[in-house]
């Protein structure tokens, strides 16, 4: 700008500003006429709104590849340097409020940011001459400075108000070639490595760093700038804070990502490439709970209460930016034991044409917030303070209000503490919740409706019981305690013939991850058909509640005695099955019921279902003679089905019960996943040790995130696995208890390129099963597999929406409702034959009795109607019967719907054949005799079929007319 | 719907005739059974006589034998009705002793049936059945359980009775064990005899065991024996053997060249840089 059009004084009072923004308006207005331009447009540089910009785009197809950004500045002589150091006042408190006369004696405030803002003008192009000094003879600059500023994106670090900009980032690297850290040899690789090391180590909220070179006495030092800015990182010529605006949050989750990042460089296991900077971060899914604001303009009540003047004096108004770095230090001091990170999104606003009105501040849209916890303490109930008659106490009594009380400890001291109501698992983890709305409701007035909290908006689906509001992780450790009983009771049984070497569960609700876990029940006689000792089911009654058998394997001892025949040990082993049973009675009391392949016990209102198991089973089932007299072994199918149930299964359970010790979110992650998948119809298209295996990954491999908090990331999370990963060129390994070095996964890796063809469409390798990938063998199927991709792709976005759009109202269970409008045939249930039908997404408001009541503690009943239900025999027939003309999904939690999908391949006519008539019928096409599925007989079949469990048939495509 | 109606069971393949079958009067469309005599060649087949015996094809789920015996009846007395997944040749009637408790298999979905009547002139009966109205199986006489009342019958049917269950396993165990035990005689008394031939039966027992005959020792016996013979071997000790180790070195290695070149191409395609 020319200094004609300067005064004296103008840098008093936001004049140089407005005078800035005149000529750029001047310039922009003559400019608008040229033909050469596309558009010319306003914006502010880095939504500072003191600093407009012009943005100019050239005409035709280029105007989205080229922007030119004009900033206007002084010469740089036109103001004196020492007016503007951090401690001078340059906008007068009586301009300011619109007084006419200024008050006496009073003294000013200083306005740094203010300063700030106008020295950024004179200094830049000597900014612009360092860099590319620095850049001369320094290839790996550019690739490096490309790099960060990638990685600075995928982060979404690098824009808004106080972001941690390119620009930034370049004067880092200048900074950190003058002092040696990097020199002009270095790779971009090394450029990269060198500086997130800086960055994971030094914390320039507390020491800052200069570039100017020799020390004038007369200029400002770096204490005077750390005690007018939160960070600080001061330019060559020692006057500019080119971190001004950032909050010392936001510089806090720069230095985390770094860490975070260097730690993943080193990790040998890990693509650092792919992770680092190929995979986007959005807060949503970075951080265990996220917030909004919904209305900003709040905050100005928050700068009244807060008396935030002079700050709002120095940033020209802003509400938001004057209060944000209050707001954030609150939270953080309120969150400190329990928050590793409290992080906030930074106010954006975007570009404008010139003839329209620039934004307010209030236009920045909602401002949101994330917090990532320590899971040790998140949920922790007590704010333990400071001793009663410390002096910090009456500290921590302001700061935490009248929730602040008196308390004795056990240790006899009387301290102040904050203790938080919550009773169930799920309640502790929204304790946060709490503290955020109460803190910021007593310090900075901000009413509850306007915090909208998005931490536990999901679990909503996997809620269990009417009363107490939980979601089940309760239910599932009395579970785990009643089995851990019933197995120390069976290691200690007498006058077994073999004893007990190992007792392990295989029931999912055994390693929390069963989506509804059982609950203690007793039977009520009467609402059963009794016949004798047997309670069974009544035809005119609704269907009786669903009782899970929770599987438990029990390995006997090996011995000579064992016979070494199939048959043989078949038998074997259901007399053990009737001798357990008889033990159990006689010794512990315990209602059992024998059967040929295993033992029910009711225990604790729970039915565990024991299955004897002999080591060598396996080994005999495979034994195969040639006719040469060899032995030989051989996977067969029955013997495959044992190893899976008797070691592989009771190895996983008790791996993931281990995980869900060190990550306790990981059991209710899992449930939300697999409610999901059954919402969407497909869980008997992918087996449940499969999900359980995924969201494991996503705990053992979070990079670049940090492993889950909250069910609800850690569901997001699973969605993008599912609709990002590349099932097709990688497998998926999964480290369970590190059994695997990153030779064992190049291995892996090497052997399944070589072998895709004859792999499973989803592969998945575990330490104990590096090849076969067991879980993933007969399902999904590559169809399946391809609409989960496509399933999980929308619902993350469907849902990530709504969880990010605070102003909007919409259901989040939008994404657990599955589309049927894609299916041939509906076939609805009678919703009373339906035992899971309290389980379904919308909780049916009234639904009938069941036949049970609540109660853990009855001994010595008729035994209960267990493993009983119609939908899934329903189910069994249908897919044997019509297996080869079409498929069938359902949800089997609580679903009213079966919906069907005819298979395209066996509609197609063809010529009659002995072998597959099944359904079909013969009729006469051009004269020749074909055969075509009978559709309308069977549709009458589906209703034979499910007599008194199906509504009605809604056949919904005519597909089949042909 | 009630254009499939009028076409009813009308056309059938050479050799077979289409009945009209449905589950009760107030299913609208039948299903359609189509029925043949069995023919085989003498002998092959001794559970399905020839000429009395009628072959039935697609027998819907819910119709066991009972009602196949039922349905036919009146052409002429049934002896006995064999239902199976897919034609072939019946077993002789199952022993006896086959087990209330253990190998179970259920049979569902669309079968197959052979329908033995004891005259041959039922045959011709049958097949002139289609003349009439669809055949009904579940009728108020004989009802057939479907849906809800079958599962809970199923579900009393898998109680099983503790005693019952014992008994039969401690009577197989008896048969076993003696089984066991006469086979145990049998090889104590053949050890160390010669058969007629001249040969000694070598066996686990006894005072020489000999290796066990399984697949694992033999690839044992082969390892070893193929260590014995490498270290006897002299490696590159002829001119062509030198050259025929370098001429595989190098095939080796193209080979490995060409694989590396394809994961490269696989990398390369499968590549998506978008950072922005």
């Amino acid at each position: 700008m020319p200094r004609e059009i300067f005064q004296d004084k103008d840098n008093l009072n936001q004049r140089y500003h407005r005078k800035r923004a005149l000529y750029l308006s001047h310039i922009a207005q003559h400019l608008s006429k040229e033909k050469l331009f596309g558009s010319v447009k306003f914006a502010y540089m880095n939504s500072n709104h003191l600093k407009p910009i012009l943005l100019l785009r050239p005409q035709g197809k280029d105007e989205k590849m080229v922007t030119v950004r004009l900033h206007a500045c002084p010469d740089p002589g036109l103001f004196k340097p020492s007016r503007f150091y951090p401690s001078k006042n340059n906008v007068r408190t009586a301009w300011f409020m619109e007084q006419g006369t200024p008050k006496e004696g009073a003294t000013e405030p200083p306005t740094p940011h203010y300063n700030n803002s106008i020295l950024c003008d004179t200094v830049m192009l000597s900014h612009l001459h360092l860099l590319s000094n620095a850049a001369t003879d320094f290839p790996g600059m550019k690739d490096g400075l490309a790099l960060l500023k990638v990685w600075l994106n995928q982060r979404q670090l690098s824009k808004g108000l106080g972001c941690f900009s390119g620009f930034l980032v370049s004067m880092l690297v200048a900074y950190l070639l003058m002092k040696r850290k990097i020199v002009k040899m270095m790779s971009g690789y090394q450029v990269l490595r060198s500086t997130l090391q800086f960055l994971a180590t030094t914390d320039l909220s507390v020491t800052g760093i200069s570039l100017a070179k020799d020390a004038d006495p007369s200029l400002p030092v770096l204490d005077d700038f750390h005690q007018a800015f939160e960070v600080v990182f001061v330019d060559p010529s020692g006057l500019v804070n080119l971190c001004a605006d950032m909050t010392a949050s936001k510089y806090h989750q720069v230095q985390f990502e770094a860490k975070r990042s260097m730690e993943i460089l080193d990790d040998r296991m890990v693509d650092g490439f792919q992770v680092l900077l190929m995979t986007p971060k959005p807060m949503l899914r970075t951080f265990d709970h996220v917030f909004h604001l919904k209305h900003v303009s709040k905050l100005q009540g928050t700068c009244k209460k807060m008396q935030l003047l002079n700050e709002l004096m120095d940033r020209g108004g802003n509400y938001v930016a004057a209060a944000l770095p209050f707001i954030v230090s609150l939270l953080a001091r309120g969150l400190s034991q329990r928050a590793q990170l409290v992080a906030h999104s930074l106010p954006q606003i975007s570009e404008w044409p010139i003839d329209a009105e620039p934004p307010k501040h209030k236009d920045i849209g909602p401002l949101t917030f994330g917090l990532l916890f320590v899971p040790e303490f998140a949920a922790s109930m007590l704010e333990k303070g400071p001793q009663a008659d410390h002096p910090e106490a009456l500290e921590f009594r302001t700061f935490w209000g009248e929730k602040s009380e008196l308390r004795r400890f056990q240790d006899g001291s009387i301290c102040e503490a904050v203790v938080w109501e919550a009773s169930t698992v799920c309640q502790k983890r929204l304790i946060p919740e709490q503290i955020i709305r109460h803190l910021l409701k007593l310090h900075a007035d901000i009413p509850e409706s306007s915090i909208c909290y998005r931490g536990a908006l999901l679990e909503s689906v996997i809620r269990t019981g009417k009363e107490a509001w939980g979601t089940g992780e309760e239910a599932m450790v009395s579970v785990v305690c009643s089995y851990d009983d019933l197995s120390r009771k069976l290691w200690s049984l007498k006058e077994l013939p073999l004893t007990v070497t190992a007792v392990q569960g295989v029931h999912p609700a055994l390693r929390y991850t069963d989506v509804f876990p059982p609950i203690p029940v007793k039977p009520i006689y009467s609402f059963h058909n009794r016949r004798k000792h047997l309670l069974l089911p009544s035809e005119e009654k609704p269907c009786p509640a669903y009782i899970t058998p929770l599987k438990i394997i029990c390995h006997m001892e090996g011995s000579g005695q064992w016979p070494q025949d199939k048959g043989a040990i078949k038998r074997i082993k259901a007399a053990f099955h009737l001798q357990l049973a008889e033990l159990l009675r006689q010794q512990h009391q315990l209602v059992c019921r024998p059967a040929v392949t295993h033992t029910d016990v009711y225990k604790d209102g729970y039915v565990f279902r024991l299955q004897v198991a002999y080591h060598r089973e396996p080994l005999i089932l495979k034994e195969v003679v040639t006719p040469e007299g060899m032995l030989k072994y051989q996977d067969t199918e029955e013997s495959r089905q044992l190893e899976l149930e008797t070691l592989h299964l009771p190895y996983l359970t008790s791996s993931l019960h281990g995980l869900q010790q060190q990550h306790p979110v990981f059991g209710s992650t899992s449930r939300l996943a697999k409610r999901w998948i059954s919402a969407q119809l497909l869980s008997d298209s992918i087996s449940e040790e499969c999900v359980d295996l995924l969201v494991a990954f996503l705990f053992l491999h979070p990079a670049p995130f940090t492993p889950p908090s909250s069910p609800q990331v850690g569901f997001l999370r699973f969605l993008t696995l599912l609709a990002t990963f590349d099932w097709k060129n990688n497998p998926l390994i999964v480290n369970l208890n590190t059994g695997l070095t990153d030779s064992d996964c190049a291995e892996i890796k090497n052997k399944f390129a070589a072998a895709r063809s004859r792999l499973p469409v989803m592969f998945l390798a575990t330490p104990k099963d590096q090849w076969s990938s067991m879980w993933t063998r007969d399902r999904p199927s590559a169809q399946i597999l391809q609409r989960l991709v496509l399933l999980a792709s929308e619902s993350r976005r469907a849902l990530e929406e709504q969880l990010m759009d605070p102003l909007s109202d919409q259901d989040v269970k939008m994404v657990f409702r599955p589309p049927l409008d894609f299916y041939d045939v509906l076939i609805h249930l009678n919703p009373n034959q339906v035992p899971r039908h309290l389980e379904s997404v919308d909780r049916p408001v009234k639904s009938a009795s069941r036949g049970v009541v609540k109660n853990s503690s009855a001994m010595n009943i008729l035994f209960p109607v267990v493993d009983y239900d119609p939908v899934q025999l329903y189910l069994q027939e249908l897919r044997v019967t019509f297996d080869d003309l079409a498929l069938f999904f359902y949800d089997k939690h609580g679903g009213e719907v079966i919906a069907v999908l005819w298979k395209p391949l066996s509609f197609q006519p063809q010529p009659f054949k002995v072998s597959s008539m099944k359904g079909r019928k013969v009729t006469t096409l051009n004269n020749e005799l074909v055969c075509v599925p009978n559709v309308e007989a069977i549709l009458e079949d589906f209703e034979i079929l499910g007599e008194g469990l199906v509504k009605s048939v809604e056949a919904r495509t005519e597909k089949w007319t042909i | 719907m009630a254009a499939a109606t009028g076409r009813a069971a009308g056309a059938a393949p050479a050799g077979y005739t289409a009945l009209a079958v449905k589950f009760a009067e107030r299913q609208r469309s039948p299903h359609c059974l189509l029925v043949k005599e069995h023919q085989v060649r003498d002998g092959t087949d001794t559970a399905h006589p020839p000429r009395r015996t009628l072959f039935v094809l697609n027998v819907p789920p819910y119709c066991g034998p009972d009602s196949l015996s039922r349905l036919f009846s009146c052409c002429g007395h049934v002896q006995y009705v064999d239902i199976c997944d897919k034609p072939g040749p019946g077993q002789k009637k199952k022993d006896k002793s086959a087990s209330k408790f253990f190998d179970h298999k259920t049979q569902k979905g669309f079968q197959v049936a052979y329908v033995v009547f004891r005259k041959p002139a039922a045959i011709q009966a049958a097949k002139t059945l289609s003349q009439q109205g669809p055949l009904l199986i579940s009728t108020e006489s004989h009802p057939v359980k479907t849906g809800i009342s079958k599962w809970i019958a199923s579900y009393e049917a898998s109680i099983v009775d503790p005693k019952e269950l014992k008994a039969e396993v401690d009577a197989y165990m008896q048969d076993y064990d003696k089984k066991v035990a006469e086979e145990e005689a049998k090889a104590a008394k053949e050890e160390g005899v010669p058969d007629e031939e001249g040969w000694v039966k070598v066996t686990r027992k006894g005072r020489k065991p000999g290796l066990p005959r399984t697949e694992a020792a033999n690839l044992r016996v082969l390892e070893k024996e193929k260590q014995k013979r490498a270290r006897k071997e002299l490696l590159n000790f002829y001119a062509w053997q030198h050259r025929e180790t370098k001429r595989e070195h190098i095939a080796q290695l193209r080979k490995k060249f060409e694989e590396d070149k394809q994961r490269i191409a696989l990398m390369r395609a499968q590549r998506k840089f978008r950072p922005y």
